[in-house]
């Protein structure tokens, strides 16, 4: 197969999945991505800390609505949401002075160590790069960006997943832990 | 004998159709195209199939009470010998009990002058119409004079996988498993091949 010919992509797409599994991917997202709005907009406000982040709605995507996926797994939501976090705050003070750069490093950095440790999760790379572009809120954060929101949130969304993805007959979840 | 095609065979093959329906089957999204789950399965399948060629060997599955025939054994003795125990050819060993060739009906018809697959028909035919029969030839020989040289042998650790392949090979019907001297320990035939390719489909031997 040459060059040109890869791209014009001679696989199929996979079937469309009942309505039940659309059911309950909505409930288990609205639930997950609930509790996280909750604590940060009644709770953190004023304080100046964050428990959401946007790529808190990615990571539902992958836990509650592709729930088998190795990258919907908890290895791979807490690791790569931490290990992209650190990763983020890394370039960003290291880097911040030219933001192309930490963001560019951020994201691509945080994909390789999810690939070497197994804990690919697509949205840790925009945790990563949030850490860059992210404001000056996330900047005051520092490395407690890394704790919360990234790893308390990541870790409340879990714990939604493990009571409703456990519920459906079809459905259960984690396939691994680690 | 009918000459067999090998080449025609068609090993088992699944289409991304049959993955898109075997995935309808499945509640939940499935995050993987049906391209790369069927690269998958063909992958493990076809190491599957080499792990169970690879498993059985010619130790497990040869028949361990040979009879071999012995070289200086006139055929009229050999014959004797081969129709009491009901089997149509073995190993043939000289003094030492080193195997050194294989007999089997065929040498015997060939040595008739029948050729070397003829039918029963034939000889049949052949018999009624002369009251020799062609038997007579067979007097005053040897198994060593007929039988089929050098043999072809193996080692206990043959798997099967590469005993059906000498088999088509060298078109042979049977194997004497032999020690590392030359002395027979078994025999594989195309019947106890056939009961081991059986026994793979039922799941793993006792």
């Amino acid at each position: 197969m040459n060059y040109f010919q890869k791209m014009k992509g001679s696989g199929q797409s996979p079937p469309k999945v009942g309505v039940v599994e659309i059911l309950w991917s909505w409930i288990g997202s609205f639930l997950g991505i609930a509790a996280v709005a909750i604590t940060h907009y009644k709770m953190l406000d004023e304080t100046g800390l964050m428990m959401i982040i946007g790529s808190f709605g990615a990571s539902a995507v992958l836990i509650y609505g592709a729930v088998r996926s190795p990258l919907a797994q908890p290895r791979n939501l807490l690791g790569g949401h931490i290990l992209s976090a650190i990763i983020g705050v890394t370039a960003f003070q290291w880097l911040g002075g030219t933001p192309w750069l930490a963001a560019a490093v951020a994201v691509s950095t945080s994909i390789a160590v999810m690939h070497l440790t197994k804990t690919l999760h697509p949205p840790g790379g925009a945790t990563a790069l949030i850490a860059v572009i992210g404001g000056q809120n996330v900047h005051n954060l520092g490395y407690l960006y890394v704790l919360m929101p990234a790893a308390l949130g990541a870790i409340v969304m879990l714990i939604v997943a493990l009571i409703v993805n456990n519920i459906p007959k079809s459905r259960k979840y984690p396939e691994y832990w680690y | 004998m009918k000459e067999k095609h090998t080449g025609d065979f068609i090993p088992l093959d699944i289409s991304e159709h049959d993955v898109i329906e075997a995935m309808k089957h499945i509640d939940g999204y499935i995050d993987i195209t049906p391209g790369d789950f069927k690269e998958v399965y063909q992958a493990a399948y076809d190491m599957a199939i080499r792990r169970l060629f690879n498993s059985l060997t010619a130790e497990r599955i040869m028949t361990k009470s040979v009879l071999s025939l012995k070289q200086e054994m006139t055929l009229v003795e050999a014959a004797h010998l081969l129709a009491e125990k009901r089997i149509s050819g073995g190993p043939v060993v000289n003094l030492d009990g080193v195997v050194v060739g294989v007999v089997s009906e065929k040498d015997f018809l060939q040595e008739m002058g029948f050729g070397a697959t003829p039918s029963f028909m034939q000889i049949a035919t052949h018999c009624l119409n002369s009251k020799s029969c062609m038997i007579g030839r067979l007097h005053n020989r040897t198994v060593g004079d007929i039988m089929t040289k050098p043999p072809v042998t193996a080692g206990l650790e043959m798997a099967i996988g590469a005993i059906s392949a000498l088999f088509a090979k060298a078109k042979i019907n049977r194997l004497p498993i032999v020690d590392d001297d030359g002395r027979p320990l078994g025999i594989v035939t195309r019947t106890d091949l056939a009961h081991s390719f059986n026994a793979l489909g039922e799941g793993p031997l006792s």
